[in-house]
């Protein structure tokens, strides 16, 4: 019961960021995506209240299954095949290229920056 | 727009979606959709979290057979299981839960951390940008590549923002994912980055969500700098974008 109930009110705590957002967006015009906006506002709740346990048991399943909910956007694509199709190489250039590029290189960063530090503590 | 009709802009979102999902329809593709994912859930995890068969490749693969075989549109379908785009808005605002859990990481690391994150944020979209730029890919192409190295959801809403497209952002990300979390080990070895947080902050940061489970796989300190990375470069990228373009 009491799972069911903090269930029940985390996802109240996301709808209204999530709303919230969405208005201060469409009333102000910003220039930032709504559902953005909303995670701003979320992580602002959760600082000011030091955490909440029910928003992160609704929003666990919603992160863990999140793939899923990309099905009808990535499907949507067949739309723009003709596109891809024609720059299907300067995209897989862009993609697989400098993917292993900047993968390798911020790794590098990291390492020196990052990691040096991390040993220094320990 | 005033408040109200901001409000009343939300009700009929939502009315439209309700509508969809409690149709005969509605309810039948959402189920297809569902069906599919947990075959795709069962296959990754009996391929040991292989990259190649990625819980979405696999659904959309479903999915985008059985609208083929049913001879459905896929605009149909977006709209009888609109819901499941829509879930994406809430999923996004909880991705503030694991960048608040991390939080006190990103204090104690301070600067080497933001160092890091901003070498692969700002690294990625433009050598892939500078690629597409130097190639002659048309412009909404180009700035769709922007996005691709930051987590799915917010990809989406940022392309949408710079004139970019948001069904092919999802599909640069997802194999922006793929590819990164499958050339990882030779990667690292060449460059020799060897410290399991810097493996992790990497991985998170230009290959979101699918670096971010391999990262996991790796170690538990891996996970958790790469979700870090994740989280940070997602915000950062999808707040400074729109307002620069």
């Amino acid at each position: 019961m009491t799972v069911l109930i903090r269930h029940l009110l985390g996802w109240t705590g996301l709808l209204l960021c999530y709303f919230a957002g969405k208005v201060l967006v469409l009333m102000w015009e910003l220039p930032l995506p709504a559902a953005l906006t909303g995670l701003l506002l979320m992580l602002l709740m959760l600082f000011v209240r030091g955490g909440a346990v029910s928003v992160a048991t609704a929003g666990a399943p919603l992160l863990r299954h999140m793939s899923v909910l990309f099905v009808p956007a990535v499907l949507g694509v067949g739309v723009y095949w003709q596109s891809i199709y024609l720059h299907g190489w300067a995209l897989a250039a862009a993609i697989v290229g400098t993917t292993v590029v900047a993968l390798g290189l911020t790794g590098l960063v990291a390492q020196r920056v990052l990691q040096r530090r991390l040993v220094q503590t320990e | 727009m005033t408040l109200a009709q901001a409000l009343l802009q939300i009700g009929a979102d939502v009315s439209r979606v309700a509508d969809a999902t409690f149709s005969v329809a509605g309810l039948q593709w959402i189920l297809i959709t569902l069906v599919c994912y947990t075959a795709a859930l069962a296959l990754f995890r009996l391929a040991g979290g292989s990259p190649w068969l990625h819980p979405l490749v696999i659904t959309a693969t479903g999915v985008g057979m059985t609208l083929y075989l049913t001879e459905t549109s896929i605009a149909d379908f977006q709209t009888y299981a609109g819901i499941i785009h829509w879930l994406l808005g809430p999923a996004t605002v909880a991705l503030a839960i694991p960048m608040y859990n991390q939080w006190q990481q990103v204090r104690d690391l301070g600067w080497h951390l933001l160092v890091s994150v901003m070498a692969g944020g700002i690294l990625a979209p433009l050598l892939a940008w500078t690629t597409l730029y130097l190639l002659d890919a048309p412009l909404a192409l180009q700035m769709t590549m922007l996005v691709k190295s930051i987590t799915t959801p917010l990809a989406m809403e940022a392309s949408a923002n710079i004139g970019g497209v948001p069904a092919l952002a999802a599909v640069f990300v997802i194999t922006t994912g793929i590819v990164g979390a499958v050339v990882t080990p030779a990667v690292f070895h060449i460059f020799r980055v060897t410290g399991a947080a810097a493996q992790g902050v990497a991985l998170g940061t230009v290959a979101h969500a699918v670096g971010t489970a391999k990262a996991l796989q790796m170690s538990e300190q891996a996970g958790a700098m790469a979700t870090l990375g994740l989280c940070l470069n997602g915000i950062v990228t999808a707040v400074i974008l729109p307002l620069m373009l």
